[in-house]
């Protein structure tokens, strides 16, 4: 098997000898990223820092470990991470049922509350629709590591992919426009 | 590709064309040039929802939780290991020897002090002898 190139190699070898400057790089690169997908997964920021908190933890020891070539770090952080996500959204919806948020008038929308509202038809996603924008949007990772970390193939990451946003245009339709294109930013 | 094919993809894979699969995004790059107007027509719908989903609030990291992971390297045992591994080697060689001194000093001391003790104790004993002799002396005349 070829070797895998990671763009974190050198740093997850010096964080592994305990550098102080390694460790504090790898927050700076690393814990945005975390926190940004366990919020965006568990849409509770308490549940999110305490996740992006562990998963860090679970770096911390498996830096002096790493073997390079064998996988991307930051694609062995997300699977941390999202493991750690799904058993809390296992023990939540066997506490409580999905909320569905309000669907606000959407006239008058400012930015904030724009936010709040795309926020609110990510949250209200099917749990692998929302994985697969999360990891695919705003992770940015590529459609194979994506898939990889899903566990699925490629055709099934594209089919939860397209649903889900076809879901999230159809939530966010009242602000999309026919009407008003700057209310949602459209580029053109 | 085609324009339908791009709208399809860009339904999908979204309207940015650097998120798509290798294997489409040349094709929609060659596409893109060759008939640009159709193109940005394809993907304004796909922009669209990505620009809506870029308005959804970024996850912030509090100075707090930045700190509480920066310590927990040291409790997970990350530790900065500054001097050479020879020179260490060397130190606790040294080190040793200095305990190993240090515990040889102790022994000696106690020793010492132990046998000092021990003459202190036997001067106290013969002298309060030798002056209950005198007194025994003195009482029975």
């Amino acid at each position: 098997m070829a070797a895998v190139a990671d763009p974190d190699e050198d740093l997850v070898r010096r964080v592994g000898q305990g550098d102080p400057a390694a460790i504090q790089a790898m927050v700076a690169r690393k814990l945005p990223r975390m926190m940004a997908l366990a919020q965006r997964m568990l849409g509770d920021a308490v549940e999110a820092e305490d996740v992006a908190q562990e998963a860090m933890m679970r770096a911390w020891k498996q830096a002096p470990r790493w073997t390079p070539g064998r996988a991307k770090f930051d694609t062995w952080l997300h699977r941390v991470a999202l493991n750690l996500c799904y058993d809390r959204l296992r023990k939540r919806r066997e506490v409580l049922p999905e909320e569905l948020p309000d669907r606000a008038d959407p006239r008058g929308l400012l930015a904030a509350e724009l936010g709040a509202r795309v926020d609110g038809a990510l949250k209200a996603l099917p749990e692998r629709q929302r994985e697969a924008i999360v990891l695919c949007h705003y992770q940015e990772l590529g459609n194979i590591e994506a898939a990889g970390l899903m566990g699925v193939s490629v055709e099934a990451l594209e089919s939860l992919l397209g649903r889900g946003r076809r879901a999230l245009r159809a939530a966010l339709a009242d602000l999309a426009p026919g009407a008003s294109p700057d209310a949602i930013g459209g580029r053109g | 590709m085609n324009a339908d094919r791009m709208r399809d993809l860009a339904e999908v894979w979204g309207g940015d064309l650097r998120r798509w699969p290798e294997t489409e995004r040349r094709a929609a790059e060659a596409f893109s040039r060759s008939a640009p107007e159709a193109a940005e027509r394809a993907l304004f719908a796909a922009r669209q929802l990505d620009a809506a989903l870029d308005a959804a609030p970024r996850p912030a990291v509090s100075a707090a939780l930045r700190d509480r992971v920066i310590a927990s390297a040291a409790a997970a045992g990350l530790r900065a290991r500054t001097v050479w591994p020879g020179l260490r080697k060397l130190l606790w060689v040294g080190g040793a020897g200095w305990a190993a001194a240090a515990c040889a000093g102790v022994v000696f001391g106690q020793v010492l002090t132990s046998d000092f003790e021990r003459q202190v104790q036997l001067d106290v004993v013969l002298e309060q002898a030798s002056v209950g002799g005198l007194d025994d002396t003195a009482v029975l005349g």
